[in-house]
């Protein structure tokens, strides 16, 4: 069978008009919020099955279409290009949307009453399709407007909970970062709108050969900062924790799977696809930062006890993880060694995959903790294992997954990642050498305390006792939310032992696009078992992995019957020496992050401050209250953004003195400039 | 105060000459023969949980006096452990008064099965000297079973030491 593009097409734009028409739906039937929930979650589930459909068929068939809507305008006739690279992020947004607008059915229902749905449906399909519209276009300046729908589509649905004044303030952080990055977006467009003469991609690809260096230089420089800002990487990240968790958790998942992912795929299709290979230095810089944000993201995300702020830092990190593969293929591709560069490419859009789907499962799972809790904090969890059975098996194959733990499918593209630097390391020498080495260190840290963060999250969660009347009293999630859950579950498991074959779809992905390496041979090849390098460095047989385990678990399970099996079992009481037990006698996350925070205290520099109140205030024997508040000092905001808005500040206190307010000071000044103007057209 | 003077003379010697004291090899014999016992029934270590179930503390110094360098029966592999979950037999002390009940009970049913039940001292045996008083429970066998009683009040050691010997004779024989 093959996929006709016409076909394609029309499978695409009627995901496009499904959202539009939830939009309007859910607002139209706001007033009844049960008909708003059905409408404009049903619809976006919907347009997310057709835009699935769209994705995977074009990957499958290698069928990608370029539409152009044209106008007398030249400005603004736009360009919709699908090609592999595109067909695989529809495919992620579409595949994420749908499960996320599955789960939303239940999950909303806690609004009822309190906020607006019909106002989230419409929010919730206009950021689905804006996003669709970013990875399609195929015109600079279409992209800009879709970014914008989208920031904004996405602020709007973070600040949805909006009469709690900490979620407007996070709201505002993140409309400020994410309209700071779009102004360096919008300058490095025009840069390259002035040096090529066009918006459109396909014409700035043939001309950029042309582009200066010098200009190039500052359109990689202004495009990194524009789109890292809403990548969330390392400095440009502080908007990211305080606003995922702000957001509904359907969004929150979108967020992170998949929103911070469209900066990811406009670096690829910039730095890999239209501009020309740069200096070295540029895939360095990125690879550099990749290992910065995902060592530090991981880092932060041992600290936070917020579990939603713990889930956002650990988009950081895989961020950070997903740009050591991309940067490598950077290097790879600038050096002429273009079969790494793929091997690079295909580990980094891999795990782009992977975080997507494992990050979407793990937020869900925390959402539903969190409407059955009514807190973030984990210290107040405990003992949900009990009474939330299913979520709890759902979180720890998420958590599993995260911690790249075979066979699901973060250890596959975290082991493509390591093939990739690994190579560099084979390959390269001196200095070169030294950064992969450094960064494959970066990679193996930041795995090791991923587990670590993750044994803290689930163990502090679900295990032991509960710790507040909330967790003793939760109760499981309804059906949808499970099953969404459940949907994403199987999916990390099935792309983990079919690493192979979809690592392969992604590879072939490059159909369409990056012509420059097409012709040449991978060094990374794929048969069914064994994800391989081609010359026999290293593979990885997933299947074989996960028989082994099946196996290994089996045999413990049949020796222990066998040799314990007609063992008396006596179910009794915790020998507890006659005391009550108590929550709080079990170790909190914050104890058990402490240790690693030691460790590394001198990038995290944790703070401690302890008041004392004595009984006795002037001989100080018996104390009636001790406090001890443990932090980490934050140097981005008192280092980087303090100092830009006190610069600000004391910029717009300058022109203040210009611009004073009164209509009738404006009426002045443009009189003095008519009159200027007339006196040196006199004088002339 | 006569009265005093009286009871003080009048009472027998309380004081345990050193001639009734056991003789060193005497308690090494009975020691070593519960080793032989131990090393067979115990895989090597016999472990004690004692619990005070109310007990007036003249049993436990006797207790305690048998791991003093004079008895020393850790030599002979029996060894007093902190919890119930590590020990293979519990001595029970005093008579089980009521705030001990649940106590003990919540022991018994924390140690590990198979495991021994050793009621020490007459207090312990029926309530001894507080027995038929409304705040105990007259006994360990009004609480859970009891497999050896130790009488006496208090047990000297090697009493003790004497009627363990005997129970894992015994023990020895049925198994």
């Amino acid at each position: 069978m093959h996929m006709n593009p016409a076909t394609l097409q029309s499978l695409f734009f009627s995901t496009l008009v499904l959202f539009v028409l939830g939009a309007l739906g859910s607002l139209m039937s706001q007033k009844k919020s049960n008909a708003a929930n059905l409408i404009g979650n049903g619809i976006a589930l919907i347009g997310s099955a057709l835009g699935l459909m769209t994705g995977v068929s074009s990957l499958l068939w290698r069928t990608g279409f370029q539409t152009k809507l044209s106008s007398p305008l030249p400005l603004l006739s736009y360009t919709f290009t699908v090609d592999g690279l595109s067909a695989l992020f529809i495919s992620l947004i579409s595949l994420i949307g749908l499960v996320s607008s599955l789960y939303a059915f239940g999950y909303v229902r806690h609004f009822e009453g309190k906020y607006n749905l019909g106002t989230l449906g419409f929010f919730y399909n206009i950021f689905l399709a804006s996003m669709l519209l970013v990875v399609t276009s195929g015109n600079l300046l279409f992209f800009l407007v879709s970014w914008e729908i989208m920031s904004l589509a996405s602020y709007f649905l973070v600040i949805y909970e909006h009469k709690d004044p900490s979620v407007v303030r996070a709201g505002t952080l993140y409309f400020i970062m994410t309209h700071a990055g779009t102004a360096f977006l919008t300058l490095a467009v025009l840069i390259l709108a002035g040096a090529t003469g066009s918006f459109d991609l396909a014409v700035i690809r043939q001309m950029s050969a042309s582009i200066p260096d010098l200009t190039r230089l500052a359109i990689f420089v202004l495009t990194l900062i524009g789109l890292g800002t809403k990548s969330g990487i390392i400095p440009l990240h502080i908007w990211l924790p305080s606003a995922h968790p702000a957001a509904p958790t359907h969004v929150s998942a979108l967020m992170s799977g998949v929103m911070i992912k469209t900066g990811i795929y406009m670096m690829v299709r910039l730095y890999m696809d239209v501009l020309p290979p740069g200096p070295v230095g540029w895939g360095f810089t990125v690879l550099g930062i990749g290992a910065v944000s995902s060592l530090l993201g991981v880092l932060y995300a041992l600290t936070e006890h917020d579990i939603k702020k713990l889930l956002a830092f650990h988009s950081i990190e895989n961020i950070g993880i997903i740009l050591l593969g991309l940067g490598s293929a950077m290097i790879f591709d600038s050096l002429g060694m273009k079969s790494l560069a793929i091997l690079g490419l295909t580990a980094s859009l891999f795990h782009t995959v992977n975080h997507a789907i494992f990050k979407a499962l793990l937020f869900m799972g925390a959402g539903a903790v969190i409407s059955k809790t009514h807190t973030r904090n984990i210290e107040e969890y405990g003992g949900l294992i009990k009474r939330m059975p299913y979520t709890a098996g759902l979180f720890l194959i998420g958590s599993l997954a995260i911690s790249a733990i075979p066979p699901f499918n973060g250890f596959a593209s975290e082991w493509l990642t390591y093939q990739a630097l690994f190579a560099g390391i084979r390959t390269l020498d001196t200095y070169m050498l030294w950064a992969f080495v450094a960064a494959s260190g970066s990679l193996a840290f930041t795995g090791g305390l991923a587990a670590a963060c993750f044994v803290k999250a689930f163990g502090t969660t679900f295990l032991a006792r509960p710790r507040s009347t909330h967790a003793e009293h939760a109760t499981e999630v309804p059906m949808t939310m499970r099953f969404a859950m459940g949907i994403l579950a199987a999916l990390t498991l099935l792309i983990g032992v079919f690493s192979s074959a979809i690592s392969g779809t992604i590879f072939t992905s490059g159909f369409g696009w990056m012509e420059r390496v097409q012709q040449t041979n991978a060094a990374y090849y794929q048969e069914p078992q064994f994800l391989a390098l081609r010359d026999g460095f290293a593979r990885l047989p997933m299947p074989g992995i996960l028989s082994g385990l099946t196996i290994t678990l089996l045999g413990i399970f049949i020796l222990t019957k066998l040799f314990t099996g007609n063992r008396k079992i006596v179910v009794a009481d915790t020998w507890d020496c006659g005391t009550t037990l108590t929550p709080r006698m079990e170790i909190t996350a914050t104890g058990f992050s402490r240790s690693i925070i030691t460790i590394f205290k001198g990038i995290l520099r944790p703070t401690k401050q302890v008041s004392i109140e004595y009984h006795d205030a002037d001989m100080r024997y018996f104390t009636s209250s001790n406090e001890v508040k443990l932090g980490i000092s934050d140097p981005y905001r008192s280092g980087i953004y303090r100092p830009v808005a006190l610069m600000l500040m004391r910029l717009s206190g300058i022109i203040k003195k210009v611009q004073i307010g009164p209509v009738n000071t404006y009426v002045l000044y443009m009189f003095m400039a008519l009159i200027i103007l007339l006196v040196t057209l006199a004088i002339r | 105060m006569l009265s005093l003077y009286r009871k003080i003379f009048s009472t027998k010697k309380t004081v345990i000459d050193t001639k009734d004291f056991p003789t060193p090899e005497n308690v090494h014999r009975i020691g070593n023969r519960i080793h032989a016992h131990v090393k067979k029934l115990f895989h090597g270590s016999l472990a004690i949980r004692e619990v005070d179930a109310g007990s007036t503390n003249a049993c436990e110094q006797e207790l305690t006096a048998l791991t003093n360098p004079y008895y020393d029966i850790e030599r002979f592999g029996i060894h007093f452990v902190a919890s119930p979950r590590h020990a293979d037999m519990l001595m029970v002390t005093g008579p089980v008064t009521r705030n001990m009940k649940t106590a003990l009970v919540k022991t018994y049913e924390a140690t590990p099965d198979p495991k021994i039940v050793v009621a020490v001292g007459d207090d312990a045996i029926d309530g001894g000297i507080f027995k038929g008083s409304y705040a105990v429970c007259d006994g360990v066998k009004n609480v859970i079973p009891v497999d050896l009683e130790i009488p006496g009040d208090p047990p000297s050691p090697i009493t003790i030491l004497t009627h363990l010997l005997a129970y894992l004779d015994t023990r020895a024989k049925t198994q």
